[in-house]
């Protein structure tokens, strides 16, 4: 062993393992689910659940669409990447759960009942009795879940394959695999991520799309709960791992608090007479220097330096303590002090190169940005982001539509908030202590869950457990992929079909066409994946806070405000859409990148959005057209004499 | 948003308690997260945000630094508190209409 991070072999197979036996219990969650779907109206059932969620159902199935991947591979990697500051970053999951699920919950489903409607759209389009405002709902869900979708894809993919890639089953698998592709014709299908990427785009786009389109929404949820509740056993299982390797949570602060960030370096090797030589990733370099300090460089990627080409790309520790732990946790001939080579350039950070106490204080180191990881404006921001944006998604609202009763809302807030704490908190503490665990990873930090998974329960002699602890982060795709595929196929076969196009469709001819839907689009976003677009985290980002600036303030406007019209609510969300969009095509003209967008006042597109969307949909509703008295009264009035009942 | 409807009442309406309930506690709810808000980020900002932060004199609470303590983990302790206090004891139990052939 020859680095510090141990190859993932054993426990990949531990991987591979854990991630067919789960594959199968998707797939009998599915079955059953769809067993149990008979005799129930079929439309509300397959896209609402028949609004009978449960406690345990409708919390951890709200809690595990929330957290997409994001939370396991994207988020792991900033706070290795950042520090101590990604406590603020996330700060707002304070209060997600209260606000997500409390500030329309309520009435949402009460409106929703009140029509029959089973999806958003639905409900647009009922409270103002507007096909076309339901159509512009449709649309704009369409648009922004499908490019969402082929992002997920792309990231359940990718996930799989750090997961699986050095089980050496599946490096077998993916050659034959790649022959028989390139043997039907087909090679320019692995030329876009190579044929590990197709297997596993395959494998994982397959199971989703057949347990979600076979099992509908119950299917969907019963998995959220089961993805659920891996994500939080995982969480806590790494945490006391984590905090006793790196010596207790204090010194892990401590040794972070002396830390300065690496630099990434381009080198050239000495040549050597005629010899080829390999330098495989991560793999650890010494370079001499006066006195008894050694300068130390970690392989990026691994390279073969030959006359053709003489340059690595290599990170420098310039940490003394992170230096010094490498050179302990390695037998001496790990370390090579043999190659020699000299630098050419060096990039340093933008912000803290050089300074300690960066990763223990903000703004937290940056890379690229000079005013560092986290300005106080895009720590504003991000209140917003989580919390705010949270409430205005489609597909969070949806689920909100899906309680049985009031009970069930309280007690799944609770439960909720209990979840979030433990585990979003603890990943801060775990992957702050993987800095002082794993020096060294800055530039593969995507890696650091399954490295870090790997390494704990390899110090307890559990390697079977990490299979469990890397199945966190593709439960989370999954969870976030299925609910999206049915967002959009709901929006489509309801929406635009049913209520639209064929009011008088049977049963038997909108099963067929949900199934049909569900699998089309599924299969559309994972042929999409197979040559994937760039900034996968960036498209997700776009993604989702535009749809919270297109649908939060018309909702809210909808539900809570008897004078709100359809032309208010409309422009609402059209002014909300426009002013987002509008910062990321200024993004073109100032950056020279949509996904670099233009930050009016240092603040993030999603305020920018919401604002533009509140304000001007108050406007248009205050100067426009009165509402109608039959809407008003059916929606927000009941008579006197009609004495509801108690709940139950 | 208070606005009442510019609705002719007619004697026999009145509002529908569901809405008001749920307007109100949504009121209350979004008011939590505004003083989540003036909490964590002030706090942190000014705690937390040096330029130059000596190792040494660095203060930490149960191996949180200080900042992060006073700003996020104890906001927290203090949010999942009112969570509780709002689930339980403040939001009501509403009659909501069966849809029908929807439960059994």
């Amino acid at each position: 062993m020859n680095v510090p991070i141990p190859p993932l072999g054993a426990s990949s197979n531990a991987a591979l393992l854990t991630f067919t036996v789960y594959t199968l219990a998707v797939l009998g969650i599915a079955w059953l689910s769809s067993y149990l779907r008979r005799g129930k109206k079929f439309v509300s059932e397959y896209f609402l659940g028949s609004r009978s969620l449960g406690v345990w159902a409708f919390a951890l199935t709200f809690a595990a669409t929330s957290a997409s991947g994001g939370s396991f591979t994207g988020f792991p990697s900033k706070i290795y990447s950042h520090g101590w500051i990604l406590g603020l970053w996330i700060g707002s999951y304070i209060v997600v759960p209260i606000c997500a699920m409390g500030l329309l919950g309520k009435r949402l489903n009460h409106v929703a009942r009140k029509s029959g409607a089973i999806t958003v759209p639905d409900v647009i389009r009922d409270r103002f009795e507007s096909p076309q405002f339901g159509l512009l709902a449709v649309l704009l869900i369409v648009f922004f879940m499908s490019f969402n979708l082929v992002a997920q894809f792309k990231a359940g993919s990718l996930i799989l394959r750090t997961l699986l890639e050095d089980s050496v089953l599946f490096d077998q698998t993916s050659v034959w695999f790649g022959n028989a592709v390139g043997a039907l014709g087909l090679a320019n299908l692995t030329q876009f991520q190579g044929p590990e990427y197709l297997l596993c785009l395959i494998a994982f786009g397959i199971a989703v799309i057949i347990y979600t389109t076979y099992g509908g929404f119950h299917a969907v949820v019963w998995t959220d709960v089961m993805q659920g509740l891996v994500m939080v056993v995982g969480v806590l299982i790494m945490l006391p791992l984590a905090i006793n390797q790196s010596g207790g949570l204090e010194n892990a602060t401590r040794e972070m608090a002396k830390m300065t960030p690496p630099v990434p370096v381009r080198a050239a090797i000495a040549p050597e007479e005629g010899a080829e030589l390999t330098l495989s990733g991560g793999t650890w370099l010494a370079l001499p220097e006066t006195g008894d300090v050694e300068r130390l460089f970690r392989v990026h990627t691994t390279a073969t330096i030959d006359d053709s080409s003489r340059e690595v790309e290599l990170l420098e520790l310039t940490a003394a303590g992170d230096i010094q732990r490498v050179l302990e946790h390695n037998p001496a001939d790990a370390v090579r002090r043999d190659v020699s080579f000299t630098i050419v350039e060096s990039s340093p950070y933008a912000y803290g190169d050089g300074k300690q106490g960066v990763y223990v204080s903000g703004p937290g180191p940056s890379l690229k940005e000079a005013s560092g990881f986290l300005p106080l404006s895009l720590a504003v921001s991000f209140f917003f982001m989580w919390a705010i944006s949270g409430a205005g998604q489609p597909s969070s609202m949806v689920r909100l539509m899906a309680f049985r009763d009031t009970p069930t809302l309280r007690r799944a807030i609770f439960t909720v908030a209990i979840y979030y704490s433990l585990i979003y908190f603890p990943l801060v503490i775990i992957f702050c202590c993987a800095r002082v665990v794993l020096p060294g990873m800055d530039l593969e930090s995507d890696r650091i869950m399954p490295a870090m998974a790997v390494h704990l329960t390899d110090t307890i002699n559990a390697g079977w457990l990490a299979g469990i602890l890397v199945a966190a982060p593709f439960a989370a795709v999954m969870s976030t992929v299925d609910s999206f595929l049915l967002m959009i196929s709901s929006a489509i076969v309801r929406d635009v079909y049913q209520r639209n196009l064929n009011p008088k469709a049977t049963e038997a001819s909108i099963k067929k066409l949900s199934y049909l839907v569900t699998l089309v689009v599924g299969s559309a976003a994972m042929c999409g994946a197979i040559n994937p677009p760039q900034f996968l985290q960036d498209i997700i980002v776009y993604t989702g806070s535009g749809l919270a600036a297109c649908f939060l303030a018309p909702m809210i406007y909808a539900l809570y405000w008897p004078r709100s019209t359809q032309f208010g609510c409309m422009a609402s969300m059209l002014f909300g859409f426009g002013a987002h969009l509008s910062m990321y095509v200024a993004g073109i003209f100032q950056n020279n990148s949509f996904f670099s967008p233009y930050q009016l006042l240092n603040l993030d597109p999603i305020l920018i959005g919401l604002f533009a969307s509140f304000v001007f949909g108050w406007i248009a509703t205050v100067l426009g057209p009165q509402p109608d008295e039959q809407l008003v009264q059916k929606y927000f009035y009941r008579s006197k004499t009609q004495d509801a009942p108690a709940a139950s | 948003m208070s606005k009442d409807a510019p609705l002719a009442k007619t004697g026999d309406l009145e509002f529908d308690p569901v809405f008001l309930n749920a307007r109100r506690e949504a009121i209350v709810i979004f008011l939590i997260w505004l003083a989540g808000l003036l909490w964590c980020v002030p706090c942190c900002y000014l705690l937390g945000f040096k330029e130059n932060y000596n190792p040494e004199t660095m203060k930490t609470i149960l191996g949180v630094p200080s900042w992060l303590f006073w700003g996020i983990a104890l906001p927290w302790v203090v949010a999942d508190v009112l969570t509780v206090f709002v689930a339980f004891f403040y939001m009501r139990d509403e009659h909501l209409d069966v849809v029908e052939g929807e439960q059994e």
